[in-house]
């Protein structure tokens, strides 16, 4: 579909049009990688040249202070590993679980045919119209109940699962071929053995896309940490970040270091797995039937 | 053998339930569960760590929000962050989806560095903006250079109208990308057949873009457009990080904040969740409004 390249009567208008489309997309990313680019060049700066003007995109030689000034942090106690392992236990839990019951639950909605099945699809969307921002307040207090602060269940307990796994698990099960199933089932596996041995192997990419969907929802998790984890020891990442720049606001090169720390993870993925991510937004757009 | 297929179909049905109890009791905890109890303690006047037995207010916490000068700027700042943020990004989106669906080349390229930004956390995000807003910092050079004001600081995180128009360039930054991709899967399924039919019938591409792509691509814009919005009104971290860094509170005080500063901060509980419930109930209704648009919008190929 190459709409502007399409040979019109009037010649000239095509290369106008084309050359305008050609500097929106330049501006567009120059606007977009920009920011990512001076995160990673201010990173290896040190900090009086980070806020000289003009600014200078290529620093003289690597400021590796920054970096040990990032991981040492303001106390110097090496916190930074630790809020580093909670996310990643916090991130990778999360992920497990909602991959297997948004698994389990999406193939029972799709694949079986009970009483009420409608009703608990219907539920179970329902959900998905409740902010976390409303319930935080209640699940703040109930997890203070049952003395859940400062700890992994705390973290982790109220993202199990989540309503938009179940929904993307049970359209592209509802797919699934039913002969294929049966055809098992008349071999004599259990409906267990079924969804481990059957179903989930060759629902690869849906698992993969969820998986990266939602460790990054929880990577990014800032408000229910905020609230639970006041110790330094139980912090995430994006709490030590917060943290830092609310202390060391002025030491930029440390701060864009620590930045491009945080990130390191997410951009590791990013960069082997990009179709995964892309098909993680584009559920929304395909989300008949 | 009618009997046995009813005994296979019976037990089907009983493993259906199975699977799906488990989740099921996971929503009644931990979403159904904290709603209601929400709206309940939003009737009384409950601090945590009070060993006194709540007031109950009825409708007091509400009352109380609806005269408060505090809670009415928490609307407006909430309110103008999603207009402010929601429009540019779905326009921007969709003018950069058809261009890139233009190209033959690089296609992939741009998508993939539109959507870049969305990878970062959001706490990422602001904090990388905080520094090229500082006042000697890139945002300054740049602006200075393109309206030759040399020297002028625009107090990009300081001035009341400048750091709302900030959180709005961060948000639109980390997100752009996300809806580029959204649109142009959308593009993507438009059949080609139709764009041929229409260039034989000596359509140019901006006839083809009013009368052909954006009718069809309606769903897709309406769906995207809701979506963006819900997630403007839950606006949260870039707003929090720049309060923690020393920017004015008043202008980006969005509701969430409020809910946390009321809730965590001023352990107002029975405030906060009154604050919760109105939100959740706009919200409500924007989902509510994109079930009904989408109903009546369907179109198929």
């Amino acid at each position: 579909m190459s709409l502007l390249q399409e040979k019109t009567e009037n010649k000239s208008v095509f290369s106008f049009m084309w050359l305008l489309s050609t500097l929106i997309l330049l501006a567009a990313l120059i606007f977009t990688i920009i920011p990512l680019i001076f995160m990673f060049t201010a990173s290896a700066m040190p900090s009086k040249d980070i806020l000289k003007m003009p600014y200078r995109w290529v620093p003289r030689g690597f400021h590796w202070q920054n970096y040990f000034k990032a991981i040492a942090g303001n106390d110097g106690n090496y916190m930074f590993f630790r809020n580093i392992i909670n996310s990643v236990i916090v991130a990778c839990s999360v992920t497990v679980s909602t991959v297997l019951l948004a698994g389990i639950t999406g193939y029972g909605l799709a694949k079986f045919r009970f009483r009420g099945r409608n009703i608990v699809f219907l539920a179970i969307m329902a959900t998905m119209m409740i902010p976390f921002e409303a319930i935080m307040i209640p699940l703040y207090l109930v997890a203070t109940n049952l003395h859940l602060q400062n700890s992994y269940g705390g973290l982790i307990f109220p993202f199990l699962v989540n309503a938009f796994g179940v929904f993307m698990m049970r359209q592209f099960l509802i797919t699934f071929p039913d002969e294929f199933l049966d055809a098992t089932r008349i071999d004599g596996a259990g409906e267990i053995r079924i969804f481990f041995n059957i179903v989930l192997p060759n629902i690869k990419p849906a698992i993969a896309t969820l998986a990266i969907l939602t460790f990054r929802t929880q990577w990014d998790n800032l408000i229910w940490p905020l609230l639970i984890a006041q110790s330094e020891k139980m912090k995430t990442v994006p709490l030590y970040i917060v943290k830092f720049a609310a202390e060391k606001y002025t030491d930029e090169g440390a701060m864009m270091a620590v930045a491009f720390l945080a990130s390191i993870p997410m951009l590791i993925l990013f960069f082997s797995m990009s179709n995964y991510f892309v098909s993680g937004a584009s559920v929304y757009s395909s989300r008949k039937g | 053998m009618k009997k046995k297929y009813s005994g296979i179909e019976k037990k089907l049905s009983r493993w259906g339930w199975y699977f799906v109890t488990p989740s099921l009791i996971f929503f009644m905890l931990f979403s159904f569960y904290p709603i209601i109890n929400a709206a309940y303690i939003s009737l009384f006047r409950k601090k945590i760590l009070s060993l006194k037995a709540p007031d109950f207010l009825g409708l007091g916490n509400y009352k109380y929000l609806l005269s408060s000068s505090d809670f009415w700027n928490s609307m407006r700042a909430t309110f103008v962050f999603t207009l402010g943020t929601f429009i540019p990004l779905v326009i921007v989106s969709l003018l950069l989806a058809v261009l890139i669906m233009g190209r033959n080349k690089g296609k992939k390229f741009l998508q993939l560095a539109y959507y870049s930004p969305a990878v970062l956390s959001s706490v990422v995000a602001a904090v990388i903006w905080m520094m090229i807003f500082d006042p000697r910092g890139i945002a300054n050079q740049w602006l200075n250079f393109l309206v030759n004001t040399p020297g002028v600081d625009h107090l990009w995180l300081a001035k009341s109208f400048m750091v709302q128009f900030s959180t709005m360039l961060v948000y639109f930054w980390k997100y752009i990308g996300y809806f580029v991709v959204i649109f142009i899967a959308g593009l993507a399924s438009i059949p080609h057949s139709l764009y041929e039919a229409a260039k034989i019938d000596g359509a140019v591409p901006r006839q083809i873009f009013w009368r052909i792509t954006l009718p069809l691509l309606k769903p897709t814009v309406l769906l995207v457009s809701i979506m963006a919005m819900l997630q403007c009104l839950k606006t949260f971290g870039t707003q929090y990080l720049f309060v923690q860094a020393g920017s004015p509170q008043a202008p980006i005080n969005v509701i969430t904040l409020n809910i946390y500063n009321t809730g965590i901060r001023d352990h107002l509980l029975g405030r906060a969740s009154a604050m919760s419930i109105i939100l959740f109930v706009i919200m409500l209704f924007f989902t509510w409004l994109q079930f009904k648009t989408s109903k009546a919008d369907d179109v198929d190929y």
